[in-house]
């Protein structure tokens, strides 16, 4: 038997009813499962049954992370470097921007933990993998200079409000991990706005760490111009060397974890595909409208897809499959609007330069809605057997 | 011949596909009448133990119509009584006697089926144990014999994806299966016959009786999905089905005026292809599936079936067993495994770019787990249903919404609780809701 095993079976009691820690339970299961995946008999029809489960589920959602998550690391690092007036080489930023990202992500899955564990032990249900995947998006929404207690804070509100009180993973109506994000956005807007994206111990002076969003154009000059002269060219927002959360800032990373989701039939593409559509579509119809050459509405469908967290958003928030909405028709509508509103909000209001956090918690609210209307609508088309 | 295109359901490349060749199973010792198959029945015990029994005689009938009798598939003596929980009738054992006696009825020459009343018929099939092969949908109860379908399903292929090849049965069977299309014709005006693509070329002169083909992607050759996607309106929700080798039945009943006691099952495990077995009704498990570890289980059905004890008997609604593997041990870091030979709708393992067959067992593989509103369920059901709003809407005693959504176009071909990724018993909870609606509007 392997050795592994046997510490877990000799183990095991102290876990169980009665035992020692009992209450920790779901906690020594997680661990368990995680090496020894369970596999109980069926004992109903079918009796067969696919290898897929909420494990290896949220895992690829993981897997898809791991691109975004490195790239924030070495940029985080990069960007500290050319704030201090110096350019890192590869190791030497990606290990500065370990220093920042890594206790970040310790402390989000930490407390995450924490919570998960006390309601599992509570309610005497396991542990859900889906936390994994929150306690991991959470922290690349946040920016590098974040206090660690507001990250402790903002996941414990996420997970305990945006999850719990409504029964856990599988029953909340928002994205915890955007819950956590707006509880600190909007408790702690000085930590999440203005010129706090680069993380720098001795920045030169005039550095702004501003994002390119928070960018406007000089009276009669163009957003295009201004944002390329001030450093966000396109090339340098899609492929993501720009100051910003820890996870948005490359575009490229966030396709590519898209792709892999899409292609692994993890994440809905309808979402994904609807909300670059709905974002297209808008920045496209704003771009139309005369006047308004300086601000954001003219800055067209490419620079509002590379800039911001709008891919992150879309990729890995909005594919949330639980806060989205479970017809397929209403996942269109869902990217789409998700799109619409994120452009809306970016060039409209002013009080707020990044709309897509706003955009899907929004849309969150309606999804049900959009699956009420679809479904009525299918459910019209059918014949009719009671 | 009309194709019947069906865009949802799932075709696991599975191993252990029998062979097309057939042979005679010896005569058991012993043989059975299980009431375990037999959907909704109330048995009432018609024999006791030690009662001499002839091939024909009726063991039990249901009380809800005690007119539906079950009878003796052999001549002896009833050696036992095996009662379930609640003292729910399980099986009844013949112990086999020699010679066979058949009980007899009078033979229905072919040319005089046409004379007799419509009413005589329906009496002689249920005092000769057969009316009951006639299902009727919704819930595919036994046919209420004073209801004119719209429609009468024939499937030619049974319930598993391994179940017999028609073509062998209906090369044999030819005659009977033709007066039982005939006899069929007096019930409904509309009998549809239905095929597997890759059973059509073995199926010989009865070929021609087919009107839909339907593709080899499970479960279009179920009747509940071949309904769902011919019925035009409601009336033909209470369409009734039969399957091929139960009509070949009816028809040899009439013709001979004895209890047809043959049967063509199939044993399947991976990596064999054992030949088709032409067995009696209610063989023993025991002597139909050979060899077997301790371990693995025996199903009558993959996706629709139940599990079979290794002591019970072969019921009347089924002619296939399958041996499905148990693993041994618990994978380690199986979560994340490249997964090379692993069966999977989605394509998160690689198996997804092999071809060959794939490593199937009678495990969950995962725990279960809140759903995540993935629509997996959606994807694969070939009705076209949401299971997984359905399930909501159970959970919650929203019967009318679970009704509205399609509850009662739901086949049971078990397709949404294999793909769930949360392990929910979808199929479970969609059929018990339907049961229970079911039972309650009776």
């Amino acid at each position: 038997m392997n050795p592994l095993k046997k510490i877990f079976d000799e183990n095991e009691r102290h876990f169980a009813a009665s035992g020692k820690f009992e209450k920790l339970s779901p906690l020594f299961d997680a661990i368990k499962t995680v090496f020894f995946h369970p596999s109980p008999k069926t004992v109903v029809m079918p009796f067969i049954r696919d290898h897929l489960d909420l494990k290896r589920y949220m895992t690829f959602v993981l897997i898809a992370l791991m691109p975004v998550l490195f790239f924030g690391m070495y940029n985080t690092g990069f960007q500290s470097g050319l704030a201090a007036g110096k350019t890192f080489g590869m190791g030497k930023s990606f290990l500065v921007g370990a220093g920042y990202v890594l206790p970040i992500l310790l402390v989000s899955y930490g407390v995450g933990l924490f919570w998960e564990i006390l309601f599992a032990s509570v309610r005497k249900h396991k542990i859900s993998e889906g936390f994994l995947v929150t306690g991991m998006l959470f922290p690349l929404t946040l920016p590098a200079t974040i206090p660690l207690w507001q990250v402790a804070l903002g996941i414990s509100f996420g997970v305990v409000i945006g999850k719990e009180v409504f029964g856990g993973t599988g029953r909340n109506i928002l994205n915890p991990a955007l819950t956590a994000r707006a509880f600190v956005f909007f408790s702690y807007p000085v930590t999440l706005s203005g010129n706090v994206w680069v993380a720098a111990k001795d920045a030169v002076d005039g550095f702004s760490g501003a994002t390119a969003l928070a960018i406007t154009g000089i009276e009669g000059e163009s957003i295009t111009r201004v944002l390329s002269s001030s450093g966000f060219s396109l090339s340098d927002l899609f492929l993501g060397f720009v100051p910003g959360s820890i996870g948005e800032t490359s575009a490229l990373c966030c396709l590519l974890g898209a792709l892999f989701l899409m292609v692994t039939g993890i994440a809905n593409y309808r979402i994904i595909l609807g909300g670059i559509a709905g974002l297209a579509v808008t920045a496209i119809l704003f771009y139309l409208i005369p006047g308004g050459q300086e601000s954001w509405a003219n800055a067209g469908p490419l620079y509002h897809l590379c800039a911001g967290g709008f891919l992150f958003g879309i990729c890995f928030m909005a594919t949330d499959p639980v806060s989205a909405p479970g017809t397929h028709t209403g996942r269109w509508a869902f990217g789409f609007l998700i799109g619409f509103l994120t452009v809306t909000i970016r060039v409209v209001n002013p009080a707020f330069v990044e709309g897509t956090m706003l955009a899907i918690l929004f849309m969150n609210v309606f999804a049900p809605l959009l699956d009420h209307l679809v479904i009525k609508y299918k459910t019209s088309k059918r014949i009719p057997n009671v | 011949m009309e194709k019947i295109k069906i865009s949802k359901g799932f075709t696991p490349r599975l191993a252990g596909m029998p062979d097309t060749s057939f042979i005679k199973a010896p005569t058991p010792r012993i043989v059975g009448l299980s009431a375990m198959d037999i959907p909704y029945i109330r048995p009432k015990l018609l024999v006791k133990e030690n009662d001499p029994v002839l091939t024909g005689t009726p063991l039990f009938c249901d009380k809800r119509d005690t007119s539906i009798q079950y009878v003796s598939p052999g001549t002896g003596r009833v050696e036992k009584i095996w009662f379930g929980n609640r003292r729910r009738l399980q099986e009844v054992v013949i112990a086999l006697d020699t010679p066979e006696t058949f009980i007899q009825f009078d033979p229905v020459p072919k040319s005089d089926l046409k004379n007799i009343s419509k009413q005589d018929l329906i009496l002689r099939l249920k005092q000769g144990g057969l009316w009951q092969s006639l299902r009727q949908f919704p819930a595919k109860d036994t046919a209420d014999s004073s209801h004119t379908p719209a429609m009468i399903i024939i499937s030619l292929n049974g319930n598993d994806f391994f179940s017999p090849h028609p073509g062998i049965l209906m090369n044999r069977e030819k005659e009977a299966f033709e007066f039982g299309l005939d006899l069929l014709k007096r019930f409904s005006h509309r009998i549809i016959v239905t095929a597997r693509q890759s059973s059509l070329d073995l199926l010989g002169p009865v070929k021609a009786h087919i009107t839909h083909q339907v593709p080899d992607t499970y479960p279009a050759w179920d009747p509940g999905v071949v309904l769902f996607h011919l019925k035009k309106s409601s009336e033909e929700n209470t369409a009734w089905s039969i399957t091929a080798d139960h009509l070949v039945m009816m028809g040899k009943f009439l013709l001979t005026g004895q209890y047809p006691i043959e049967k063509m099952v199939t044993i399947t495990k991976k990596g064999e292809k054992k030949p088709h077995l032409l067995a009696r009704q209610g063989a023993p498990i025991k002597t139909l599936v050979g060899s077997f570890h301790s371990n693995d289980m025996i199903t009558t059905g993959q996706f629709n079936g139940r599990i079979a004890d290794l002591e019970s008997h072969l019921g009347f609604f089924e002619n296939t067993l399958n041996i499905i593997d148990t693993p041994g041990e618990e994978e380690v870091f199986g979560f994340i495994r490249p997964g090379i030979d692993k069966t999977s709708v989605s394509r998160a393992f690689l198996s997804s770019f092999s071809k060959g067959p794939k490593q199937v067992d009678c495990t969950l593989h995962g725990e279960e787990r809140a759903c995540i509103n993935c629509s997996y369920c959606e994807n694969i059901c070939p009705n076209g249903l949401m299971p997984n709003f359905i399930m909501k809407a159970l959970h919650s005693d929203e019967i009318e919404t679970a009704l509205e959504y399609g509850l009662l176009d739901c086949c049971r071909c078990g397709l949404c609780s294999y793909t769930c990724p949360s392990k929910i018993e979808l199929t479970k909870i969609l059929s018990d809701g339907m049961d229970s609606y079911y039972k309650d509007k009776a």
